[in-house]
Order: C-alpha cells, then structure tokens, then sequence
C-alpha cells in the first residue's frame, strides 16, 4: 500500500512538474548543462534538470598528468592519441572534418591532414561497409555514426560482414582494426530519432563487442582499448554526458580493459546494474537506499556490454542476493533480460528476490513523454524496496 | 482602353494613402487580370522536351501563393521563436526560404495524389491541409498536434501525406511503395517523393530508383537541393555528380529554379503528366535554399557566410519573387499583400497561443499506438 502511494506520489509529482513544463525548484540541485546549447557553443545556458546528476569520479593518478575535460574532449583526446601513435589510423564519417556535430573531432583533421580524417556522404551501410574493407587490409578504421540511432542501415555490414570475417575465413582475414563509434542514449528531448539505445540489438551477434563508458575517463581508456582490440568494436558515447560530464583525465594514452565490470562501490544487500547514463541515475538510488531504508547497494558499472563480465556480477549477486539492472533501452529484449537469465542460472540458490529490470518501455522512444518513459531513480527506487520486502 | 484607365489610377493612387472606397474602385479596375510570366527553362536529362518557359498566373492564384508562402514564412519564424523561448524542444528543422518548393509542388499536383517527404516537412504539412496549429501544436507536444503530439517536428502527417520522416533517404523506397499502390488500386494518383541533397546518396534511394524504373511507377521523385548537406557544404567531397536530376542514370530528370514557384509548379504539372501517362518515374531537381541552419543546433554560417544569406534573401526569396511579377506587369496592389500579412499573422499568432496553452497528451497515451489489436 505504501508502495503503492509512493509510487503514486512519484508519478503526481512527475506529472506536476511536467504540466508546469518546469523542473526546478527542490530538483534544481540536479541542474545540468545540456549538449549544444540552443546560444550556440560557450552560451551559459541551463537546461532543465537532468534525470541524473553526474558524479566524477576521485582524480586518477597513475596515468600522469590529468586535465579537465567533458567528456567530448576526452574522446578527442583519445583519437589524437591514436592518430598520433598508429600512422594507418583513419578517422572518417558525416561531418567529423570540421569538428564533427558533437565537437569529438576538432582540430584532427588540422593536426592530421584530410587524408587522415575525411568526411563520407550520408551514406551509413556505405561507411561501415567501407570501413571493413579498411580494416581488413590492417590498417586502423574509426568510423563515426552520426547518431546510433541512424546505424540500422549499417546492421547488415556490422552482422554480416564485420562479426563474421574472422570466422568464416578461419582466421585468413579480418576487421579487428575497425571501431564504430556512435553517440548513444536519451538526451532530454532528442524523441523517436535522437536516443535510442541499440546495444541489445548488437549483443545478439556473435564476433563483435560492444562498448559503452559512464565518464570521460572511462571514456578515453576504454575508447582506445577498443581501437586496439583486435576485434571489431562498437563504442556508444552517452551523448547527454558529452557537455554534462566533466572529470580530470590523463592527457597521455591508457586503457582500460574490456569485458571487465568495474565494482564501483562495494555493498551488501542489494546489487545494482547499469552502464553509460544510467550508472549515475543507480548511483543516487543506492544513497537514497541507504539513507531511507538503510541497505547497503553494490554497485557495477557493466562497461563492455558484449562479452560481458559474467564472474564479477555473479560474484556479486552470490553476495547480495538481489539484482537490479537498469537500462534506458526498451524491456522487452533489452540486455538486462540476458543477464537476468544467466544470473539466475548461476546464482539460483543465492537468489533472496526475483532479479529486478528497470528499463524503457516496450514503445518507440516517445516525444512528449521522455520524463515519463526513462527508467528515473524513483522507478528503480521503488523496484529495489520491493526486492528488499519480498 | 481598360488598361490605359487602370495604369492611370494606379499611376495617380500609387504612394498616396487610400481610403477604403478607392481601394474597392481599385479592385474591380486593375487587379481582376491575370499576368503571362517567363520562366527559366529546366535543364532536362533524357528527355525530348520539358515543362513550358511561360505560364499564366491568374490573380486569384497570385494571392493564394502568396498567402500560402507568407504563412509557412511566419509559422518558421514563430516555430524559431518558441524554441528559443523552449516551448519547442529537441530537433526542429525549419524550411524558411523554401516556401516556393512547398506551395508549388502542391500547385503541379492534385489533393488526391500523395507525398510524402523528409524531416523538413512543416511547409509540405501546411499546403497538404494541416492548420497552423496543428503544426505548432505538435512542435510543443500538445495533444491538438496532427500526430496528437507523440511525433514532434519530424513526424506530421495528414491525409495523402505520409510524413514528416526522420531517417535521412528512408522516405524515398516508401514512396515507390505508395507510387505502386497507386498503379495497383487502377487510380491515376501519383506519389510525390520529397528528399535533400544529402539524401541522394543514401543506398536505399539508389534502390528506388531501381524499383520505380523496373516497375514503371508513377513516383516523381523530387529532390530539393540546398546545396549543404547537414553542416558540411555540398563539395566534390560529398559526391562526384551533383547534377541530382541526372542521379537516376536511366530515369529522366529536370533541374528547376526552386524558388520560383511557377517554375516549381510548372516542373511538378509536367512530371505528374509525365507519370500519369505510365511512363514510369521522373526526377525534378529543384535548386532552392534554406535560409536557417540545418537545425537549431546549426548556426548555420560555419560553412556558408552570413553575406551569402543575405544575398540569397535580397535578391532570390521566392516571396519577393512573386510579388515582383505581379507588380512588374503592374498587377499588384499593395493593400491586398498586407491585408494578407495582417491575416496571416493573425492566424499564425493564435496557432502559436494555442500551442503553447493546450494541455499535453494524457499519460496513457505513452504506451498508445505501439501495435494494435483491431481486426480487419
């Protein structure tokens, strides 16, 4: 019943704030800067409040000097560390030659030469395709999709072609060089076009990864290991972190394994899921866990999507007892139903509550109704007290 | 004689105030005329002959064009208006500038037929028969939108229009799709199929052209170049051939003056003869501009000089376009274009007040539409 009127009262006062078309007020501590401020860039102008508040991470000192930056900057940083270190490194999709839409190339193709970082026509079955053939030649493709939302096209490339290469030459040829990168995720307002988050359409395929980071450091570190690996990689850049999210990164190259979760914070009742936004949306649920109901969350940011890291979450949930995993991406299908179904395998007997799924719902990213649609900290709040009261 | 008399009044009148009993006198004299105008030839491409290089523009077309044009002029700019004022959120692109592509593609076809276009589709929804605040009100999710607010700026439609689609080049095999709909139910309707210059190399419009051809399809494939491409200016680097109405290879082509709007609606009469007569599809390449960025995140002078603009604006916008035949054969009367600007704003004004005071979709409606469960 409490749950009920909570969840009710949640509702009402997302609704509330959604008629007044205000979100200020008891949330303004949540204020964000958006991505492309509608000024123009360096206008100061702050958008509503986020769904999430970023938290940085504490300053990472083994890489050598650090300095800020948001996490488009950071991205940058790693491909001029890439260009700069690999001669057969090519950058290349819509719109990267005078900075890219979301600034992740600027000053490259300055730096570089137009031959190293180059624009494609609209074309993204073409450029994936095209990068393939790159790739399988040995040198370095970074393909750039404007919007993962427009990668369908390319699906047949990266199914069909990419993650089959090794395979079916047996090992003879393959595109392991190649790395897709695609801005991903909700973003306030971007509708049916504009945030969606595909990564469960890829985890499907066998012969790729995928990769998607919640910071810029995890970012950079991340990014260049999948520039690295020797497999083709898709690297999906939370666009609403690109201004939002602001840490201080080493300014020389470092990588971060993939395939490895990262236990961000240690608890032990509940284990919480998520990857990219979503790890700072469970991150103030496991405070407001703590404060409200006193329970103690783990928390793991999943990192690489596919292969994923199957020991540390079990691992975990054999502690625990209860797992919640957290996607923006649709239910139905969603990623969060795979882990589900392989922890409940593993862990059945550890198992206190039913592994709980908080994701978007089974429509098409809505225009009007993102507010309602995300899977926001009081949906997973109200998913976690259930498990705690099963 | 009758002629003499009107350019003496108008000669007398012209620059003085007039009060409203002359204004009726000057109606009935000189403005009931229609006007003979030139157009610019279209370059052609396998074809033996194209549209004509004069047209008759009656009065009453006159003042419908302009209307039509000044309202999609007003309704961008108050569309730009309220997303700086965020009552508009997320991707909005505006046509402004384009207005002679929309109103006169609408001229060369009949309602009957069909269209269907890419994202920038506000001035399309409004000569297709979407009221202004339908439009509006779908820009600021209001559940009086034409897609009852769930679509947004990239999503409208209306009756024998299939949007208003987000996906660059997606709309062009639909087209084909709607064009052999058309030839299958035996009608004489056409499909008119709208995309950009960036569009054109998108795989999926090479196969269209392929199915259209094969099939003979009545599919008029009408490509409005701006010569940009999102951000990046339209170069060699997009693309070897940008002669988009010879793209088609073994499909014929016209390239017209996209902002003068007889010469788009006597381009768009001919390929919907041109398709009606089941000679398969055509391509009309229509060179026009867009005078704002590619959306409301695009300045839209990083890879274009705000001179160029204002070149564009002063001397080829295709209102003044318009209004310019009709005063060179000096037909025009002044007081009607404003009587017209004041309604226009009128309208555009209560569209904008409407949208931004009607409620939102009710919650229920998230999970509305997804699939249905009715029974044929």
């Amino acid at each position: 019943m409490a749950a009920v009127a909570s969840r009710t009262a949640g509702l009402l006062r997302l609704r509330a704030a959604g008629a007044e078309r205000r979100w200020c007020g008891p949330r303004c501590a949540g204020l964000v800067q958006g991505f492309l401020p509608p000024g123009g860039e360096g206008a100061a102008q702050k958008r509503r409040v986020a769904h999430f508040t970023f938290q940085p991470d504490p300053e990472s000192l083994q890489y050598g000097q650090t300095q800020k930056m948001n996490l488009f900057q950071s991205i940058t940083s790693a491909l001029d560390n890439s260009l700069a270190k690999d001669p057969t490194a090519v950058i290349f999709g819509e719109d990267v030659a005078f900075g890219g839409v979301f600034r992740c190339t600027v000053g490259l193709r300055d730096k570089y030469g137009k031959d190293r970082v180059f624009n494609t026509p609209l074309c993204e079955q073409g450029i994936v395709g095209f990068g393939i053939g790159i790739a399988v030649t040995g040198a370095t493709a970074i393909a750039e999709i404007q919007f993962a939302d427009y990668i369908f096209p390319a699906f047949d490339q990266i199914v069909n072609e990419a993650a089959k290469y090794r395979y079916r030459s047996g090992d003879l040829f393959n595109c392991g060089s190649l790395t897709i990168r695609a801005p991903w995720g909700c973003v306030g307002h971007g509708a049916l076009y504009h945030s969606q988050s595909p990564e469960a359409f890829f985890a499907h395929c066998p012969g790729i990864k995928v990769v998607i980071p919640r910071s810029p450091f995890q970012a950079k570190g991340l990014l260049l290991s999948c520039i690295e690996d020797k497999n083709p990689c898709i690297f999906f850049e939370p666009k609403i972190l690109y201004r939002a999210a602001v840490e201080q990164v080493p300014v020389e190259p470092y990588k971060i394994p993939l395939s490895q979760a990262e236990v961000i914070q240690e608890g032990s009742d509940v284990t919480l899921v998520a990857w990219g936004t979503q790890v700072h949306v469970i991150r103030e649920v496991a405070s407001m866990a703590r404060e409200k109901l006193g329970v103690s969350c783990e928390i793991i940011d999943l990192r690489t999507i596919v292969p994923w890291d199957v020991d540390t979450v079990c691992k975990s949930v054999v502690k625990t007892g209860r797992l919640l995993i957290s996607h923006e991406a649709p239910l139905t299908g969603g990623f969060a139903s795979e882990i589900s179904s392989t922890v409940q395998e593993e862990c059945f007997l550890n198992l206190e509550a039913p592994i709980s799924r908080v994701c978007g719902y089974d429509t098409p990213f809505p225009h009007i109704f993102e507010p309602f649609y995300i899977p926001d900290k009081w949906k997973c709040y109200d998913a976690l007290r259930k498990m705690i009261n099963y | 004689m009758r002629k003499m008399l009107a350019s003496l009044v108008s000669h007398v009148f012209s620059g003085v105030n007039q009060k409203p009993a002359m204004r009726g006198l000057l109606a009935s004299l000189n403005f009931s005329n229609d006007t003979t105008c030139d157009i610019t030839k279209c370059d052609l491409y396998r074809l033996e002959e194209g549209p004509p290089t004069s047209t008759v523009l009656t009065r009453e077309e006159a003042l419908k064009y302009y209307r039509a044009m000044q309202v999609i002029r007003r309704m961008e700019l108050k569309a730009d208006q309220m997303y700086k004022q965020k009552f508009i959120r997320g991707f909005c692109h505006l046509c402004d500038g384009q207005e002679a592509c929309s109103v006169g593609l609408e001229a060369g076809i009949r309602p009957s037929d069909h269209i269907i276009t890419s994202y920038r589709a506000h001035g399309l929804c409004y000569t297709r028969g979407l009221p202004v605040r339908s439009i509006l009100a779908e820009l600021t999710g209001r559940r009086g939108g034409c897609a009852k607010g769930k679509g947004g700026s990239m999503h409208m439609y209306a009756k024998n229009f299939y949007g208003g689609n987000g996906i660059v080049g997606a709309q062009v095999p639909l087209g084909a799709g709607v064009a052999f709909a058309c030839t299958y139910l035996g009608n004489t309707e056409i499909c008119l199929t709208v995309y950009g210059d960036g569009a054109a190399n998108q795989g999926q419009v090479a196969e269209a052209y392929n199915l259209s051809a094969l099939w003979k399809l009545p599919c008029s494939l009408s490509s409005e170049r701006i010569a940009t491409t999102q951000w990046a200016r339209l170069s060699r680097e997009q693309q070897p051939n940008t002669d988009y109405h010879k793209r088609g290879n073994f499909i014929p082509g016209r390239k017209a003056n996209g902002m003068d709007i007889l010469c788009v609606r006597e381009a768009t009469k001919f390929a919907a003869h041109y398709c009606r007569s089941g000679k398969g599809p055509i391509l009309l390449e229509l060179q026009t501009y867009r005078y704002h960025g590619h959306s409301k995140s695009d300045p839209g002078i990083s890879y274009r000089t705000r001179e160029e603009v204002q070149s564009m604006r002063s001397k080829s916008d295709p209102i003044m376009l318009l209004q310019e035949r009709r005063r060179n054969s000096n037909r025009s009367n002044v007081e009607e274009w404003k009587e017209i600007d004041a309604d226009g704003k009128k309208e555009i004004e209560e569209a904008a007040q409407f949208a931004t005071t009607d409620p939102e979709p009710a919650l229920e409606e998230l999970a509305n539409y997804s699939c249905t469960t009715k029974k044929k």
